[in-house]
């Protein structure tokens, strides 16, 4: 079976269209979105719908979702995201927002479990970047295979033993073999808004036959998705970071 | 004298098991807490010897440190820096004879003064302390140590501390020449000499023996450990009368009401006799749901709709067919079974099922229309049932592959939004006339985002146990590889034209049984390669895990397959 995972949309519909069409070149059997259909972009409802058209897709929720349901409050965020939420929860058409309601915040599919920051506290949206919270996360899931996002960076963390993990970040497109037996946080990095200096769409695709990670990295015209940030008049800091995947 | 007779074959079993457990519940438990009262008294014990050693060690220590900075400048004060009096200068001498006297009434407490090279013999290190003193010397900031030491046998506790030369000491302890010769007249010239200030004198130490009161702590956990055991075995008895008479009497007189017509059988039945009673009430079961399937009536009118005849039957409702009273447009209705509508638990899963027809979209499911209060109107389905078409003959093979490509697309699909189906049987699949595959049932699903109410309700296997998977017969639900056993039997069924198992009336531990022994499909058709066998034994494997995990993997190696062999 071949899984598509990919996160981090935010409303950037350019680069999700992207990441779609270069995965139908893959023989995906099934893909799992792991949050942040929107904020930051300017195209949230045109992402959840098409988010909700792909065949075999399952959604998880991320804090940008919630945000935009005020399930929590968006001033806890940077002022150029509660900005971008604010303004998306007028754009959210009913029936988006019902579905964004809707999404749970984790996944458990036999060895695998998937959320959108990390398993111990799901709602907590913290950062799983260091090993502090990668054995935390570890501890608090049975699965061999976490896949997460949130960071907006790829990002591969392997367990040695108890007490320690391997952490590898992921640049360019990369096929990883995880054929022995070790624990693994493997983090799809971003669609909409990739943080590791590439601006290209970043997702991977699991082949559970195979046992093989493959990363891909989408180029899209970011330009575009900057201009209709611009236009929208949201702040042009997420148009800037765009432009240079920061 | 009915009741003895029934009692006979199974209720010994059920009362033997009943004993045992409880004996072996009883057994360990008093084994337990024997070894727990063991380990307290021993941690008590070694606490309270810790403490006093402790304190006899640190009185020793006080004396010590009174000569040293009190008794012996003050002597030296009256007669002279020359002279030396054993008896009220040496600290060792003075603390060794101290304890001494003490050792007259308290034979328990040993005090030692060791050292390597002692002026006096007596305090010469044994072999234990030297290892003592080379541990003190390693790190110098160690001033303590406490343990248990064995010697000739016994267990003693032991305090000690070390004890280093001030430089008034060195008086004594430095060239045997400038030593005060009454301390050379009485010891000799030979030990006790050539150290420096700062050097490792001896070591202090108070040692209790322990071996006496552990061995009566064991003999009091063994003691007690025989209460227990005694107490246990009485309590058993008690119990054992209390069962036989409050439920294995009764269960019996229950038993003889019950199975009164199947005597014949109970005598070979392999379970106790609750196992009796749940298989007939299970045949009860099926007797009172038949009978009211027959009594119920068909309806006719249902809001604008008019209903005709039944298509098929699922778990939970009937298949019917009907049209629209104004647009003459035909249609299917779905309409739970009367026992169905009546019980609030089934209800539920009858709610389940209507939800998924309405919210999933499908090219093999029927499209929804709209609901009519408990009725669910799809459009029509129209077309054979994929039974009919296995019904004694294998499938045909030029339909072998479209069908199964259309229901492993199905599968995934469901699979992959979190819903297993549960029950895949080939009578819940119609085969249209162009060959469209149509799901009519889904009435034991369950999706991970929702309770499950068979399992919330701990109802056990529901469902056709010939096409049910081991775990789900064992009673585990919500795992897709259920399903992909399910499409296994169904491969089997269409490659071989025969059932895998025979379709007789089991146990679920016999299902259980058969099910472990897989009959190969090249038994019932020999012409069938050997890779189409294993992909229909993997994807029957009885283990979960041996089984294809992913529908996507069968279909991806039945596919290949089929184009290797043209199927």
């Amino acid at each position: 079976m071949r899984l598509m995972v990919f996160s981090d949309i935010h409303g950037n519909l350019e680069a999700l269209q992207s990441v779609v069409k270069d995965a139908a070149k893959h023989n995906v059997h099934r893909s799992i979105c792991l949050g942040d259909l929107v904020g930051y972009g300017p195209f949230p409802n045109e992402c959840v719908e098409l988010v909700r058209s792909l065949k075999n897709c399952r959604c998880l929720a991320g804090n940008h979702d919630v945000a935009a349901l005020w399930e929590t409050s968006p001033y806890g965020m940077s002022s150029s995201a509660k900005e971008a939420i604010l303004w998306t929860m007028e754009q959210l058409s009913d029936e988006n927002k019902k579905y964004l309601a809707e999404l749970p915040d984790r996944l458990d599919l036999f060895n695998m479990t998937f959320v959108h920051a990390n398993p111990y506290n799901p709602r907590g949206w913290r950062y799983v970047m260091d090993q502090k919270y990668a054995l935390r996360s570890f501890s608090a899931t049975r699965c061999r295979y976490l896949f997460i996002g949130h960071s907006h960076r790829p990002l591969l963390i392997t367990r040695k033993h108890f007490f320690s993990i391997d952490l590898q970040t992921v640049s360019g497109p990369r096929e990883i073999r995880v054929k022995d037996k070790k624990r693994r946080i493997i983090n799809c990095g971003s669609v909409g808004q990739p943080r590791d200096k590439d601006p290209r769409s970043c997702y991977l695709i699991f082949d559970t036959r195979k046992q093989v990670l493959e990363f891909y990295r989408v180029p899209y015209d970011a330009e575009k998705t900057a201009q209709a940030i611009r236009s929208a008049h949201l702040p042009s800091a997420l148009s800037r970071r765009l432009l240079k995947g920061i | 004298m009915k009741i003895k007779r029934h009692g006979q074959g199974a209720t010994t079993n059920l009362k033997k098991r009943f004993f045992l457990w409880s004996a072996l519940i009883l057994l360990s438990g008093g084994l337990l807490l024997s070894v727990l009262s063991f380990w307290n008294t021993r941690r008590l014990l070694m606490a309270d010897a810790m403490t006093k050693s402790e304190v006899i060690l640190r009185e020793v220590e006080a004396i010590r440190s009174y000569v040293k900075e009190e008794l012996r400048p003050k002597m030296v004060e009256l007669h002279g820096k020359d002279t030396l009096i054993i008896e009220a200068m040496s600290t060792t001498y003075i603390s060794t004879t101290i304890m001494a006297r003490f050792a007259e009434t308290m034979p328990d407490y040993i005090y030692r003064r060791a050292s390597l090279n002692p002026h006096n013999p007596r305090n010469l290190a044994d072999p234990f302390e030297e290892e003592m003193f080379d541990w003190f010397e390693e790190d110098s900031s160690r001033l303590f140590w406490q343990g248990v030491v064995k010697k000739n046998g016994d267990s003693f506790f032991i305090s000690m501390v070390p004890d280093y030369f001030a430089p008034a000491c060195i008086r004594c302890h430095g060239t045997a020449e400038e030593a005060p010769h009454e301390l050379t007249d009485r010891y000799g010239m030979i030990g006790g000499f050539r150290f420096k200030a700062g050097d490792l004198a001896g070591i202090n130490s108070v040692s209790i023996p322990v071996s006496t009161s552990l061995r009566e702590a064991w003999q009091g956990s063994i003691v007690f450990f025989i209460i227990t055991l005694s107490g246990s075995l009485a309590l058993l008895w008690l119990l054992n009368l209390l069962f036989q008479r409050l439920v294995i009497e009764r269960l019996g007189e229950m038993l003889s009401i019950v199975s009164a017509k199947k005597k014949e059988d109970r005598v070979h039945s392999p379970g106790d006799e609750l196992d009796v009673l749940q298989a007939s009430l299970g045949s009860l079961k099926r007797y009172v749901r038949s009978a009211r399937k027959g009594s119920s009536l068909q309806p006719n009118f249902i809001d604008n709709y008019v209903v005709t005849q039944p298509i098929s039957a699922g778990s939970m409702s009937w298949l019917y067919e009907g049209y629209a009273v104004q647009s003459k447009e035909k249609v299917s209705l779905k309409i739970g079974f009367d026992e169905v509508l009546q019980n609030p638990l089934y209800r539920a899963c009858l709610e389940t099922e209507m939800q998924l027809f309405e919210n999933m979209s499908h090219p093999c499911l029927p499209q929804f229309l709209e609901r009519v209060g408990d009725v669910l109107v799809l459009k029509r389905i129209q077309g054979r049932s994929l039974f009919s078409l296995l019904h004694k003959e294998r499938l045909d093979q030029q339909l072998l592959l479209p069908v199964f490509s259309q229901l492993f697309d199905l599968i995934s699909s469901l699979h992959a939004a979190g819903i297993v189906h549960h029950d895949l049987r080939p009578q819940i699949f119609l085969v249209t006339e162009t060959e469209q595959v149509r799901l009519t049932d889904m009435g034991l699903a369950a999706s991970d985002q929702q309770p499950d109410p068979i399992m919330a309700a701990g109802l056990g296997p529901q469902g056709d146990l010939l096409y049910m998977a081991p775990e789900l017969i064992k009673g585990k639900r919500g795992d897709p590889r259920s399903d992909i056993y399910g499409l296994g039997v169904l491969l089997y069924l269409a490659a071989t034209g025969h059932l895998p198992f025979s379709d007789e009336r089991r146990s679920p531990q016999k299902w259980l049984q058969q099910k472990e022994q897989l009959a190969s499909p090249r038994n019932y058709r020999a012409s069938l390669s050997q890779s189409f066998e294993e992909i229909i034994l993997k994807a029957m494997a009885f283990d979960a895990n041996a089984r294809y995990q992913w529908v996507e993997d069968l279909r991806e190696d039945l596919e290949k397959e089929g184009k290797q062999f043209g199927l």
